[in-house]
């Protein structure tokens, strides 16, 4: 028997059960959960997944594992790059491939600015999920211009594969680097207005402030990382915590908040912004001149028998890549842990006995990604 | 949180532990545990302020590996814990000590139809309902490898920081991995 016949058997018959999605707007993608209300509350919670399910991790197992970089960009849209990142380290640590220095800085400037580019999307659409139309205007605005910025060197708006094992695909160039500098610029003049517009709202500052509360022992129990662990006070961030690429040779904060409510995960994603921003402008001036492909990558790569993990900082927490290898071209088992999967599973502890339109705002704030969740 | 302290919890929980360079595997430390042991480790390692990072099955022989992979916010310390499932293909469920490990589960019973006993809702997650027996990620017997072969073989005490593989398990691989390193 499956569950949404359990619940509508129930005998406690004052509570009806609402289907939320899988085309809700505000689960952002084919997200559907079951919610027991009584009244305007939801009692019981219970996400459905799969929706999306693509068999990213069955296709890995059935060619070459260089060939599965574009697959990783197809899970996170919005960090496509930070997912190419992540996934390029876990082959040359595995390879043991020594990566040029100029390669690193473009990965870090590309990634950043993928990273922007997704908090920029959020912060737009959260709003509008909480009735607020007019600042994902305001914030799509900004977002285009890091899209045409990155399609003119990678390609592509949105599913971007620029990432190579040893190097990118393509170098930047002047172009690239006077309208990643007028964009840094362009940004950092708009925050006092998102902070007029928007931050201070007393609307916006009731939807969000003690909704939503999660504490850092639970985000250890349900393995929560991201914006949201930093909103309970934990400066916990793949970038400082096991620095990988070259993010140990610049200067940024952590933005963390207090409550763990949603307002404090808003709040981080806001100043994540700036921060984002300073590490591209000290990456753009350290530029170096140099190869953007590793010498000697062989074609066929093999990767010695053992396991592997890489594990980056993508847009909504720590993203783990995890290969075991039997020594061939092709991978014996990969896996991809993805921060969004473990976000969600801590919905219906989170959301019990909250206001529907609570439940609303406490979702939003997760930031999800469904493609990432079902894979 | 005290490493040493951790680690001796550790050896009166586990068959072995292995410290592993994070350089080459990403990983710092390697805990082999009996499957009836899976719990108490869990446990301890909550209690330590360790986060869940992720739980995934690997089908070898002689039997399905479950894998879980545990960091620290403080300090870096990523462990991996690996246990066999029992002969009936079952092995304890985490899901009460780490409740993220709820949805995890479920996801392996999906794609390697390890069970998990006591879980709560052990339904599956990701694939439809019609496809519970798919087991989609378990190898075709030809594919099947021995759980030696998927293993990093011991460094030997050479320059490189690298492992070499030794030519035992899968001989038919190694000039091709050895070259690989080299080029590196």
């Amino acid at each position: 028997m499956s569950m949404d016949v359990e619940i509508l058997e129930d005998p406690k018959h004052h509570r009806y059960v609402l289907n939320m999605g899988p085309q809700h707007p505000s689960t952002h993608g084919v997200l559907r959960v079951l919610l027991e209300l009584e009244g305007e509350y939801a009692m019981e919670l219970l996400p459905v997944l799969g929706y999306g399910h693509r068999c990213h991790e069955k296709i890995a197992e059935h060619k070459p594992v260089k060939s599965f970089m574009p697959n990783t960009a197809r899970m996170d849209y919005l960090g496509a790059l930070i997912y190419n990142h992540g996934y390029a380290q876990l082959l040359e640590r595995a390879a043991g491939i020594e990566v040029p220095e100029r390669v690193e800085y473009i990965r870090v400037i590309t990634s950043e600015l993928n990273r922007i580019q997704s908090h920029l999307l959020w912060y737009g659409a959260y709003l509008l999920d909480l009735g607020a139309f007019t600042p994902i205007m305001y914030s799509f605005d900004d977002r285009e211009h890091i899209l045409d910025i990155l399609e003119d060197v990678t390609g592509s708006r949105l599913t971007y594969c620029y990432f190579r094992v040893g190097g990118v695909s393509k170098d930047i160039d002047d172009k690239f680097v006077t309208s990643t500098r007028a964009f840094v610029k362009r940004l950092r003049s708009r925050f006092p207005m998102y902070e007029d517009l928007v931050n201070g709202n007393i609307i916006l500052q009731k939807r969000l402030i003690d909704v939503g509360e999660l504490t850092p022992h639970t985000c250890a129990r349900y393995g929560i990382t991201g914006p949201l662990l930093r909103g309970t006070g934990v400066a916990y961030d793949m970038r400082r915590a096991e620095p990988y690429s070259i993010y140990s040779k610049f200067d940024f904060e952590i933005p963390t908040g207090t409550k763990g409510d949603c307002m404090a995960s808003f709040m981080v994603r806001f100043h994540e912004l700036e921060q984002s921003l300073r590490i591209i402008e000290q990456a753009l001036d350290g530029l170096p001149e140099g190869p953007i492909m590793a010498a000697k990558v062989p074609k066929k790569l093999k990767i010695p028998a053992g396991d592997y993990n890489s594990s980056v900082e993508a847009p909504r927490g720590e993203l783990s890549y995890y290969l075991v290898s039997d020594g061939s071209d092709v991978p014996y088992r990969l896996k991809v842990r993805t921060p969004s999967y473990s976000n969600l599973s801590v919905v219906p502890e989170m959301c019990q006995g909250m206001l529907l339109s609570d439940v609303v705002s406490a979702m939003g704030a997760l930031d999800l990604v469904i493609p990432e969740i079902d894979r | 949180m005290d490493i040493n302290k951790v680690k001796k919890q550790w050896q009166e929980l586990s068959t072995s532990i292995e410290d592993i360079d994070y350089a080459v595997s990403g990983h710092d430390y390697n805990v082999c545990l009996e499957s009836d042991r899976v719990r108490d480790f869990a446990a301890s390692m909550l209690e330590e302020g360790f986060y869940l990072v992720d739980l995934m099955a690997v089908h070898v022989t002689p039997a399905i590996e479950v894998v879980y992979q545990f960091a620290h916010v403080e300090t870096r310390c990523r462990v991996l814990a690996r246990a066999f499932v029992d002969g009936n293909g079952e092995i304890s469920t985490i899901s009460d000590i780490y409740q993220g490990a709820n949805w995890h589960e479920r996801e392996t019973r999906d794609f390697h139809g390890v069970v998990f006993v006591d879980h709560p809702y052990l339904e599956p997650l990701i694939l439809p309902e019609e496809d519970v027996d798919l087991k989609p990620l378990l190898k075709a017997e030809a594919n099947l490898k021995d759980v030696a072969t998927v293993r990093r073989q011991p460094p030997e005490p050479a320059p490189e920081p690298k492992a070499k593989p030794e030519p035992k398990p899968k001989p038919e691989a190694k000039p091709e991995a050895v070259k690989s390193q080299e080029q590196s």
